[in-house]
This record gives C-alpha cells, structure tokens and sequence, in this order.
C-alpha cells in the first residue's frame, strides 16, 4: 500500500501569500480534515507550489502545528521548498516548536528546526541512508553496539519527531520496530 | 523621515480620537512641508477632523505621482477591522522595483515582506489599537537606505508584556524596559507562552543579516538597538526615557544598504 501523499499547501490559502496567526489557523482546520479524511496514508509530501512567501507566525500554525500533533503517527516533509528565505521562515517556526521537519528539495536532506543531539546524529543519519530500518541493523553496523543501545537511540528519534515507526512481527516471535525517515 | 512622520501622523489621529482639537499650520510661505506630506500620503491617512490651514490639499499627491518619484515612500492604513491580505505584498512590490538593480534584492525584499507581515500581524494580534495602525517604507533616491516601519495605537509591546512576565518568565520580569526589549528581538517571549513570540525574533533576525538599526517608540520610551556583533545586545542600545504621550508600538527597521 502506499503510505505517502502529496500535499498541496496552495489550494488551502486564499491568497499565494500566507502571513498572520489568524489566517494560520483557518488554513490549519482545514489541513488536519485534509489529513484525517486520508486514514492509511502515513508521511505527506509537502508541495508549496504556488505560495509565494509565508511568515513565520503562519508557519508555525500550519505544516508546523500539524506535524506536532501527529507527531509519531504521521509525518510531514518538504519536497520542493527552494528559496533559502522561506526555509528560513520555516526552519525558525519549527524551531520554536521544537518539532523537526525534513526538506528534500534539490535531492538533499536538510532537517529544519531542531536537530538531533549528538548522542542520537549517527543512528538518524543511518535510518536515512539505509530506509526503513532496525534498531539490530544499526546495532550490527556499529562497532559494540548493543541493540538494547540502538533501540535507545532510535526510540528517541521517532519521540523526537525525528523517524516514524511501525511495528511488525519479528523473526523470533514477538514485535519489532522498523524506523522510516520522513520522505 | 517617514517613521517620524508616520508617529507624529499617528499622535495626531490618537489626539482627534480623544476628542482634542488639532491643528496643523503650514502658512509659513518659506517651507514646502505640506507639499511633501501631500505627496506621500500624509493627508490620505490624516483623520478627517483634524484641521489643515490653510486648507487640506484637495487632490491627493500621492495617488498623483505614485511610482514617479525619485525614492519610493509608501504610507498605508492597516484596517482593524479588515485584514488586507495583500498588505505586504504591495508595500514590497515598491521594493522590488526600487532595488531591482541590486544583488542582494530578492533577500531585501524578502526580509522586507517578513517584518511587514509579522509586524502588521502584531497590530491584529496583541495591539488593541482603537483606530487603526500604519505601514509605511522609504527608500531613499540613490537607494542606500530603505526604512521600514509599523505603528499602532494601542496600549504598546512592554504593556501587553509585562503583566504575563510573572506566570510565564519569572526571570524577565525585574529587567529595565530597554532590558526587556532587547530580550524581545533576541529570543522572542510572548505573553502566550514559550512556543510564540517568534514573529519579532525572526523580524529581528532577517534585519540583522543587512545591519539594520531598529527604533522602538511605546507610550513614553523609545528604544533604539544598533546591531553588534552579537546582533541586538544591552550594550549597543540607547534609551530615551519620560518622553511625552504617543500611544501604540512604533517600530522601524533602517536598512542601511552599501
């Protein structure tokens, strides 16, 4: 099945440029049934398309707002945001919110907001390189690594709102987590 | 020049919302003040009361010679009670044309867009202001400065502020005015708690990377921040205190362009 989906943020705005709190919050409601009317789907592909420029207060009320309330769930990401002075905007909104959000454009993983803190930067930049992964990939990638460690530091990811997961049965019995960047 | 005209254009508005009589004498034959001030749309937003001698201009200068002067200067009303979308876009398009020549022009004008629209956000959100605030921006004719500046007539930023300090940044609370503000564009604290306030941050941050000075007038404090080394710092800003009565939160970014 396929979990990702594009989403335009353009037809959502009633003009092509987005600014103020309040109008965030119209364009928010009408995201999150967006959102809510697409059950399977996990990740959206952000497409801004046809928005000129937004500040940061709409940022924030918006793709920012809601990859924070579905964080762990559901994940949000940029697939064509190019102008450096609206990655600005966007990255200082997620920023604020403490909640991470990937921009693909151009072909490169850029995370906007915060980033992943030292201890946890290594095991992130696996999960992206390698897709959906496990925290014993990682274990034996690593030099004594234990996979109680990399189960750690992926955990922390995904709270983080770094990774999604997803649970799946395990060869041994049981359920395991695999971990899937935000793309 | 047009953020002090854009205060005194706002005293006078808060003056004649109050009731008091205001009178504006230009029949001093040596100066062509009341020329200018038609020019750039001074008397468009003046309110309607306020009386003009020797008489108001009876066309408008500066619907007249839109786009046909040297240096742009745009004054314009931010509606309370209708948020024009638009706003921003239009103030920047005059930046657009006026600096098209520079290197750097898409970064100004959308460094210029993002404090037009957070600051003109503000006045919708936090200001209170009983009538209604303004947006204006100049760049000069050889084009090496641009100003751009928002006002209210509200109760003013430190005012909205400081009540909320206690509860939400016990810290902050005991700092001098201009202590506050500069923790205002530094790290962005709002009323609302630790997630809001990022709007003038961010204004702050876009202005910085071109060096810009930001003067900040509230009801009798002005504040002015030069950027240092470390951005907007204690130590680089000037404060006037005990200043006569101006309502509302007046600032105005200087862009000081090479």
């Amino acid at each position: 099945m396929n979990e990702a989906e594009e989403l335009r943020l353009r037809p959502f705005m009633s003009a092509n440029e987005g600014w103020g709190r309040a109008s965030g919050r119209e364009v928010y409601g009408a995201l999150v049934e967006f959102v809510e009317s697409r059950a399977g789907k996990v990740i959206f592909r952000i497409s801004l398309s046809g928005v000129k420029r937004v500040d940061v207060s709409f940022a924030s009320e918006t793709i920012v707002e809601l990859a924070r309330r579905y964080r762990g769930q559901k994940g949000f990401c940029f697939m064509d945001l190019e102008d450096k002075d609206m990655e600005e905007n966007w990255a200082a909104a997620a920023e604020r919110s403490k909640q991470p959000l990937m921009n693909w454009a151009g072909g490169r993983s850029r995370i906007l907001g915060p980033q992943p803190s030292q201890g946890v930067a290594d095991a992130f930049h696996f999960a992206l390189a390698k897709g959906p992964t496990r925290a014993a990939d990682y274990a034996a990638s690593v030099k004594e690594m234990s996979i109680t460690n990399a189960s750690t530091k992926f955990k922390q990811l995904w709270d983080g709102g770094f990774l999604l997961r997803r649970e799946r049965a395990a060869e041994s019995g049981g359920v395991e987590f695999v971990y899937v960047p935000i793309r | 020049m047009t953020d002090a005209i854009v205060r005194l254009l706002s005293l006078f508005n808060q003056l004649d919302c109050c009731t008091r009589r205001v009178i504006l004498d230009f029949e001093s034959k040596e100066s062509d003040l009341l020329g200018y001030l038609n020019r750039i749309g001074f008397f468009d937003n003046l309110a309607p009361n306020v009386e003009v001698l020797p008489s108001r201009p009876e066309i408008s200068g500066a619907k007249l010679h839109r786009g046909r002067n040297r240096g742009v200067v745009e004054i314009a009303r931010i509606n309370k009670n209708a948020r024009d979308q638009n706003l921003p876009g239009r103030l920047t398009r005059a930046i657009e044309s006026a600096c098209a020549n520079r290197s750097d022009a898409s970064e100004l004008t959308g460094a210029a867009w993002t404090i037009f629209a957070e600051l003109i956000g503000n006045v919708f959100d936090h200001s209170d202001t009983p009538i209604d605030g303004l947006a204006a921006l100049q760049v000069y004719p050889k084009g090496n400065c641009l100003k751009v500046a928002v006002s209210d007539s509200g109760r003013g930023l430190l005012d909205t502020l400081r009540p909320s300090l206690k509860t939400e940044h016990p810290r902050l609370a005991q700092l001098s005015d201009m202590e506050l503000l500069v923790q205002v564009f530094r790290q962005g604290i709002s009323r609302h708690g630790s997630n809001r306030g990022c709007g003038l941050k961010s204004s702050a941050e876009k202005a910085i990377k071109f060096r810009a000075e930001l003067d900040v007038r509230l009801p009798y404090v002005r504040v002015l921040l030069v950027p240092g080394k470390q951005g907007y710092a204690p130590n680089t800003a000037f404060c006037y205190r005990d200043l006569p009565l101006i309502w509302g939160t007046h600032l105005c970014f200087t862009f000081e362009l090479d």
